[in-house]
């Protein structure tokens, strides 16, 4: 059996690229793609812990946080959708006054 | 063994892919990788005795989050937008404050979170288990988050759709 603290690990990893990403690129969807993949690293730790305690709390967690998960990428894709259409372009730079 | 080979082989996906979404300048390829990614973890998922939420990892991120961003991608024809770089100074620290933040994290998960043995017997957690859970202990946060998502629902539709003022503004443009 696969010990816990690998996953914790891979999870530590797939996080600290999702911050790169975020941190490093203007592309506002590829920002949000990055955001995406920290969510799912953090689900991985919810799920290792889950198992190494024997806890279904872990699990609902994940749940909640996958549908969260789609309510945010609905929201911030209709945002960046109405961006595009005021400045055409996504590029967050860009997008520097609160009301245009 | 053969789990090891498995873990260790998805977990390189997982890797290689995520940094091919972040590095690569076309986001098409970065959507589909990020897809590659999310598959590899749904793999963790069934090493972790979680099948039920990794079928539902699948369903959901690669079907219908993924599709909603490649949909997004392809209705602004982002992938012939060029993209410029960021500024030598922003992807200097970018980088090495967040290779810093890595190496500090599996320094500590390495150091203080090791966990030798797991408790015996198999983890249950199939739908069952799960559902029961959802609708005895968890059922008010999750109306709340049937709540959420309606809201998201009508956020989406009112940001995403042209107002009044516009779609007047493009009629006039239309006709004249």
């Amino acid at each position: 059996v696969i010990p816990t603290h690998w996953f914790l690990i891979l999870s530590g990893i797939l996080f600290s690229i999702g911050v790169c990403g975020v941190l490093t690129r203007k592309n506002g969807i590829t920002i949000f793609m990055s955001i995406e993949l920290m969510v799912n690293a953090v689900n991985l730790t919810f799920l290792a812990y889950a198992r190494q305690f024997h806890q279904l709390h872990g699990l609902i967690f994940v749940f909640f946080v996958m549908a969260i998960a789609a309510a945010e990428a609905a929201v911030g894709l209709a945002i960046f959708l109405s961006l595009y259409h005021h400045r055409h372009t996504i590029d967050v730079d860009e997008a520097n006054l609160m009301h245009w | 063994m053969i789990e090891f080979v498995i873990f260790f082989f998805f977990a390189a996906v997982a890797v290689i892919f995520a940094l091919v979404v972040i590095l690569h300048r076309n986001p098409v390829v970065g959507a589909l990788s990020l897809v590659a990614s999310l598959f590899a973890l749904a793999v963790m998922y069934v090493l972790l005795d979680a099948p039920f939420l990794a079928a539902l990892q699948v369903i959901v991120y690669a079907g219908a989050i993924m599709v909603l961003f490649l949909f997004v991608i392809m209705l602004l024809n982002l992938s012939h937008m060029h993209e410029e770089p960021t500024r030598p100074i922003q992807q200097f620290l970018g980088f090495t404050s967040t290779a810093g933040f890595a190496i500090a994290l599996v320094y500590y998960l390495s150091k203080y979170a090791v966990f030798k043995i797991l408790p015996p017997g198999r983890f249950m957690s199939d739908a069952k288990f799960i559902g029961a859970s959802l609708f005895e202990s968890y059922i008010f946060p999750f109306e709340m988050v049937s709540i959420l998502l309606l809201a998201a629902i009508v956020g989406a539709l009112l940001l995403s759709g042209r107002s009044a003022a516009q779609r007047a503004k493009l009629g006039v443009e239309a006709n004249s």
